[in-house]
């Protein structure tokens, strides 16, 4: 298990707070798949996932977006993508 | 087609394809394109074309308009469609082993690992030349074998006659205004083709009534909101009560919508409301199951009556049970929820039955989920548990009790991911001493409630533990 960065921890801990997933930030093995094998998540964690991510970071997921399949791959694409594409990087979180 | 032509057929259980007049816009593409009823056919005629000569084809499309055009062409050349919205890797091996000569149709992304089984790709190329006859299709054709989860773990199989997709159409059509001179709706669906309300309201519809719908993703609120602003008025969202809630969440201003259409889950009457005052529209509700199709409707804030639509019959049956004719389906189905059937074609729905539980507009056996449990290697007992909230909380899921000494939770929750679908598995797995069963060996549900409060409190609090 890889250890996490702060923005992979942020990401995390909006995660777990949006899912009421039962767990620590630290707990989720950024690179372990987020969907199927690794925490199981499904389509309607998607869109509670996305909504969370606008309404904290000020962008939109799409799904014309070709990377999709890999933003959502596990916690570090997640955080990346939202590294890259927050409207405010100085937002309080 | 005459009158007389029309007639003709019908009578000699013939139905067309389409009922849509030449130069109608059937689909609306990502690109912008539209497709007319005569692009439709040269796309059905050519797909047709190159088919494997086999019964049946497990339609795994995700663009809805290609959806159509596969679907289509398998069923004007005589074989079965396929259709399960359940994309796990066991219940398409499932399913396929149920029709061990079917092969898969989909663009190269929608390709599963489905070992054994055939892939063909769907080219839609422009053809420039004028479409033959619109395909008659003989009414009692198995159009298409509709999959869902089973009470025994095993997929249920729903066969479906080309002449009642016709007639649920019709009568949707009938009871939304989709029918009769006056401009085409369109429609923004966001349930997927496989899915019985995705594909009877989405894309069978258009085949048959005023109606164009939109082939595009529409997953994100983002996806939604585009695709309404691209689509001409009058516009139709048909959607689930999980979409509604996160698109009123995400706050984003929507083009005039003549009507908002949710089915899958029940629809809470204060959500309609928000609903039709944001968006200053009318929300109505389908209600449904994949045996027997969309059979009612209502309009959520006008009261908790269901109106059948004019090709159902509906009998009170057993203790809270309804039994449903439907036009073109052989025989009566028992609807797995409780209701009370009153007069004139109406009915109020009195709740689901304790076996049941519905997520991400699937249903699942509590029964059926406990097998699949208790099968796997080194689980000595166990259960699935339903919190109370499950129907009235869009974030609550199930969790599993489970004796099993020499395995881990990690262990187990692996295991159920390979044979369960995503919204039925277990958000916790708590391994237990013994599960609290009763004198005639009944599981304590107050008991559950109680280790399931435990649970969560040592896992935000493991100092207790």
């Amino acid at each position: 298990m890889g250890s996490s960065s702060p923005i992979e921890l942020e990401v995390a801990s909006l995660l777990i707070e949006t899912l009421h997933l039962e767990m620590a930030a630290d707990e989720i093995d950024p690179t372990a798949p987020l969907f199927g094998d690794g925490l199981g998540l499904d389509s309607i964690d998607a869109l509670e996932i996305a909504l969370a991510i606008s309404r904290r970071y000020g962008f939109e997921l799409k799904s014309d977006d070709e990377q999709n399949h890999r933003i959502f791959a596990s916690l570090r694409s997640l955080a990346g993508h939202v590294a890259k594409h927050r409207a405010r990087p100085d937002a309080k979180v | 087609m005459s009158e007389g032509a029309a007639s003709d057929s019908a009578s000699a259980g013939l139905l067309p394809l389409t009922g849509r007049a030449a130069g109608e816009i059937l689909f609306r593409r990502a690109t912008g394109e539209t497709v007319t009823r005569e692009r439709f056919l040269l796309d059905v005629e050519a797909t047709a074309e190159r088919l494997p000569e086999r019964g049946h084809a497990l339609n795994l499309c995700s663009d809805r308009y290609r959806f159509l055009v596969a679907f289509a062409a398998v069923l004007v050349r005589g074989q079965v469609s396929l259709l399960s919205s359940d994309r796990t890797p066991h219940a398409l091996e499932q399913l396929v082993a149920a029709y061990p000569e079917a092969y898969a149709i989909g663009d190269e992304a929608d390709r599963l690992p489905l070992p054994g089984v055939e892939h063909a790709p769907l080219r839609l190329e422009e053809r420039r030349r004028r479409p033959g006859a619109v395909p008659l299709v003989p009414a009692r054709r198995i159009a298409a074998v509709v999959a869902t989860s089973g009470s025994t773990g095993a997929p249920a199989l729903h066969a479906k006659p080309w002449g009642a997709l016709v007639a649920c159409s019709e009568a949707a059509a009938d009871r939304f205004g989709f029918s009769g001179p006056g401009t085409a709706a369109s429609i923004v669906g966001t349930v997927p083709p496989q899915h019985m309300y995705g594909f009877e309201t989405t894309v069978l519809l258009p085949l048959h009534a005023a109606v164009s719908s939109y082939a595009g993703s529409t997953f994100f609120p983002y996806d939604v909101v585009r695709a309404l602003e691209a689509a001409p008025a009058p516009r139709v969202l048909v959607t689930t009560p999980l979409q509604i809630r996160t698109l009123l969440a995400a706050g984003q201003a929507l083009p005039s919508l003549e009507a908002v259409i949710s089915a899958t889950a029940p629809l809470p009457v204060e959500l309609a409301r928000e609903a039709e005052a944001a968006w200053k529209t009318r929300v109505l509700e389908i209600f449904g199951a994949t045996e027997v199709g969309s059979i009612a409707s209502r309009r959520t804030v006008e009261g908790e009556l269901w109106r059948a639509y004019r090709t159902v019959t509906l009998r009170p049956e057993g203790e809270e049970g309804a039994a449903v004719g439907v036009a073109h389906l052989p025989g009566e189905v028992l609807l797995a929820d409780r209701v009370e059937v009153l007069d004139g074609g109406s009915f109020r729905l009195l709740g689901r039955r304790a076996d049941l539980v519905k997520l991400a507009g699937k249903r699942a056996s509590l029964a059926g989920l406990n097998a699949i449990l208790c099968a796997i290697d080194g689980v000595e007992d166990g259960t699935f548990f339903a919190p109370d909230d499950l129907d009235t909380n869009a974030a609550a899921r199930l969790s599993a009790f489970v004796v099993a000494p020499h395995r881990s939770e990690a262990e187990i929750a692996a295991a159920l991911r390979a044979r369960v679908e995503a919204p039925f598995l277990p958000r916790r797995v708590v391994k237990v001493p013994a599960l609290p069963r009763n004198d005639v060996g009944k599981i304590v549900r107050a008991v559950l409630a109680e280790l399931h409060r435990d649970a969560a409190r040592r896992r935000r609090h493991p100092e207790l533990s």
